[in-house]
């Protein structure tokens, strides 16, 4: 067959009018540099990847380098990258992009990330790259900009959405995918609505976990390529045809792991530290835990926030207060609930010491290294923010609500100023503080995905120490639980990196959520938790 | 283009634009911008169209340009180049504008007699095999205007003559026998021909590919009556992913006029 033929007749007429209007003519010195930069972007093979000979300051490690070009050579330029946390999903992704930029098969690019993650991608584009992406908020210009960074969310309200649809990109790019798996959603549908030659779709999360999950997002990149939505419920419903499935997703996904990406990856202590607490702060952990049975049948949501309530009496009184004070609010007509919350109160103001705190500081002040305390609760941040202060120790807040100035900002306080730095949950995302090699997990999210984020903070790419995790658990109490019967068990903390991985396969992480606080709620003893929870353990650790 | 090369492109790019060097060693380069270049490569143009506005004295920036970090002194302060920096693909913009089209004639310095220069037309450029791949093979090809004789590697034939902007004393030129407009069109049947004599193995690759994805894209929407927007959407994404397609581009070209055979030392 012979392909279409196209002629350059732009410089050609050019060059036939200026035979008649002689101007621009450069001289043989011109002409002879202009055709040394025209040969210079040249690419003699239809293979291999020139990206890294322009980006020689960007180190590229060998498992990134090779899902570029099985990205490119072996999926056409339309794949899943579904890496674990930390092994530099943007670093591929920006690989690719720039490869197909350099060779001029992409100009206009749409990159979609979560709205908190748009000046980071942006600047690492520019930055790294030297891909010229431009963030696209408030007054967006789609025609004009080339790169154009942004939300799904602004990208499909109009009158954005309309632009957007009308323009043929070249590249499509969007990160956190997985929030696409359902296709009722808008989100599904406008992805689904772009003209898609070239696309990523970003995951962290490992998409096997629901069939129909996996369908659809795959259905999204790659229309057909597991069937239609009938048929494939029926075929790999069956166990034998998962062998069959798992070989049709690698067609259209890459995710490395820790294990095998060939590195020497600095290795996870993890220690467990006990926490035992004052007479005090057991009086108050046993007065709220009795509130799970004695309002039963009268009160049934009172049970549901006792879960919560222990929590936080693990955490620090302060957070106790918050949640309490609203109770006292919720249960004003209720007299024999308002005592209890009042006697409860009265318990938190006999709290003198917080035994974690105590914990924290003999654990800081012991080194000069820095350390990331992890706390689920803001009450708790300001508290440790307050009680570090009071020993001389410097530390610096960071929430995921933060704006990005303020998020860069902290990070380089940390950096340079501050030996600690105290971060609620939502600050996961996104930040990368690979300087500190050292974590507490004050207290423990329930979701072990979530602790696999907050660990991905510092051993990810570039940390040079061994990493250090602290597991604070309060004796006798449902962080002991949590910690000792669940995540032990199942091996969360074990240096066997990509552990969780398997685990989350098994199950996802808010499912596991699920289930402990129902084994919480509705066990009415210790016997029947343990029970429970080796169970759950059990079918996890399969 | 290694370091040294890149180096010593840049030293001959500003000095040509009028733009002296006004301290170097072989790892930077300090220059001092004339005004034309800080049009082209400072991004100001605020700052030109008032001070044009208003008669000022110009005062074009200078650059310092590191061409090798490793060894380039710590004391100085500039920006790093290396291929593929964001500078150095702007400086080659600017050249490649500046050469783009050429009439040139041979220097050459006729003892008496005077001498007859020959009109050859020179192009050089790319051809760009693309489907989902892509990929680059250099021409440069001459064609005389007075006998249609073609030569290829025409640049690497020229490249250690001399050539001059203005018709040098005591030479003449030949008018061309084949005008310019027919000599394009010679180059673009030759390509065609030549092109129309490969085996496009590549291309056919490229079909099968994307047949097979048009398949799957068929077998998902197989049964509806009325096809939605997205397939419709979806087969056009298809067909820009995988269409083969072979685009021929020029670098730059133009009119030699030269005494001796390009092929003659």
């Amino acid at each position: 067959m012979i392909p279409d033929i196209r002629f350059d007749e732009e410089w050609v007429g050019k060059f036939l009018e200026s035979l008649h209007h002689p101007q621009d003519w450069g001289n043989w010195q011109q002409f002879k540099m202009a055709l040394a930069a025209g040969k210079s972007r040249l690419v003699e093979s239809f293979y291999g990847l020139e990206a890294p000979k322009h980006l020689p300051s960007l180190e590229v490690f060998p498992h990134q380098f090779e899902t570029a070009q099985t990205v490119i050579e072996k999926m056409n330029g339309k794949a899943i990258l579904a890496d674990e946390v930390g092994l530099g999903k943007t670093i591929e992704a920006g690989l690719i992009l720039k490869e197909y930029m350099i060779r001029g098969l992409v100009k206009k690019v749409l990159i979609m990330v979560p709205a908190s993650l748009v000046t980071q991608w942006c600047r690492e584009l520019n930055e790294k790259f030297y891909i010229p992406a431009i963030e696209q908020r408030k007054k967006p210009a789609w025609e004009q900009i080339d790169v154009a960074v942004t939300s799904i969310d602004t990208a499909k309200r109009e009158p954005h959405a309309a632009v957007i649809q009308s323009i043929d990109y070249d590249f499509i790019i969007v990160d956190e995918a997985h929030k696409l798996k359902n296709k009722k959603t808008k989100n599904y549908q406008f992805v689904k609505s772009l003209k898609k030659k070239f696309c990523l779709l970003l995951t962290a999360t490992p998409v096997q976990n629901r069939l129909s999950e996996v369908f659809h997002l795959i259905s999204l990149l790659k229309p057909g390529h597991l069937g239609d939505e009938s048929s494939f419920e029926q075929k790999y419903k069956q166990e034998d045809a998962q062998h069959e499935l798992n070989q049709l997703i690698q067609k259209v996904m890459v995710r490395n792991r820790r294990s095998d990406s060939g590195m020497n990856w600095p290795k996870r202590k993890v220690e467990t530290v006990p926490i035992f607490f004052t007479e005090d702060e057991k009086a108050l952990y046993a007065a709220v835990s009795s509130l799970k049975t004695k309002w039963r049948g009268i009160a049934e949501g009172l049970a549901f926030t006792t879960l919560t309530l222990q929590r936080e009496a693990c955490s620090s009184k302060e957070a106790v207060y918050m949640t309490l004070k609203n109770l006292i609010e919720q249960y004003e007509y209720h007299t024999g609930i308002r005592d209890d919350l009042a006697e409860i109160m009265a318990l938190i103001n006999n709290v003198n010491i917080n035994s974690k705190a105590e914990q924290v500081l003999s654990l800081i002040q012991g080194s000069d290294d820095k350390m990331i305390i992890f706390t689920e609760y803001r009450a708790t941040q300001l508290f440790l923010q307050w009680f570090l202060g009071q020993h001389g120790i410097k530390a610096v807040p960071f929430r995921g609500g933060f704006k990005r100035s303020k998020k860069d900002w902290m990070k380089q306080l940390f950096k340079d100023h501050a030996q600690v730095l105290i971060a609620t949950e939502a600050g996961g995302e996104g930040i990368n503080l690979q300087f500190c090699h050292k974590m507490i997990n004050y207290d423990l999210p329930w979701n072990p995905m979530r602790i696999e984020q907050r660990i991905g903070r510092i051993h990810r790419l570039g940390q040079t120490e061994d990493v250090e995790i602290y597991n604070f658990a309060v004796q006798g109490t449902v962080e002991e639980h949590i910690l000792g019967l669940l995540y032990k068990k199942i091996g969360l903390f074990e240096d066997v990196i990509g552990k969780l991985d398997d685990i989350l396969e098994q199950l996802p992480g808010d499912q596991v959520e699920e289930h402990v606080a129902n084994i919480l709620l509705h066990s009415d003893s210790e016997g029947e938790i343990r029970v429970k929870l080796d169970n759950l353990s059990a079918v996890i650790a399969e | 283009m290694n370091r040294t090369e890149i180096h010593r492109y840049l030293k001959q790019f500003f000095l040509e634009n009028d733009s002296p060097i006004l301290e170097e060693s072989d790892s930077h380069l300090h220059i001092q911008l004339s005004v034309a270049m800080d049009k082209a490569l400072m991004n100001r143009p605020f700052y030109w169209h008032y001070i044009e506005k208003i008669g000022g004295q110009p005062a074009p920036y200078q650059l310092t340009l590191i061409t090798d970090a490793e060894k380039a002194d710590e004391s100085i302060k500039g920006e790093k180049i290396h291929f593929g920096s964001p500078r150095l693909h702007q400086i080659f913009q600017t050249a490649t504008q500046l050469g783009r089209y050429a009439l040139l004639y041979e220097a050459v310095s006729p003892a008496g007699n005077s001498l007859p220069l020959k009109p050859w037309l020179v192009l050089n450029g790319n051809i760009s095999y693309c489907c989902d791949h892509k990929k680059d093979r250099f021409f440069s090809i001459g064609l005389s205007l007075i006998t249609g004789e073609m030569i290829n590697d025409a640049a690497e034939q020229l490249k250690n003559k001399q050539f001059q902007v203005q018709i040098p004393d005591y030479c003449f030129t030949i008018s061309p026998v084949i005008m310019p407009e027919a000599g394009l069109e010679r180059i673009r049947k030759y390509f065609i021909q030549q092109l129309e004599q490969e085996a496009h193995i590549w291309a056919e690759e490229a079909v099968e590919r994307w047949k097979a994805d048009e398949e799957l894209l068929e077998a998902f929407y197989d049964g509806e009556d009325e096809k939605p927007d997205s397939y419709y959407q979806e087969k056009e994404a298809l067909r820009a992913q995988y269409e083969p397609k072979i685009d021929i581009d020029i670098i730059n070209g133009g009119l030699f006029y030269c005494h001796r055979h390009p092929l003659d030392a």
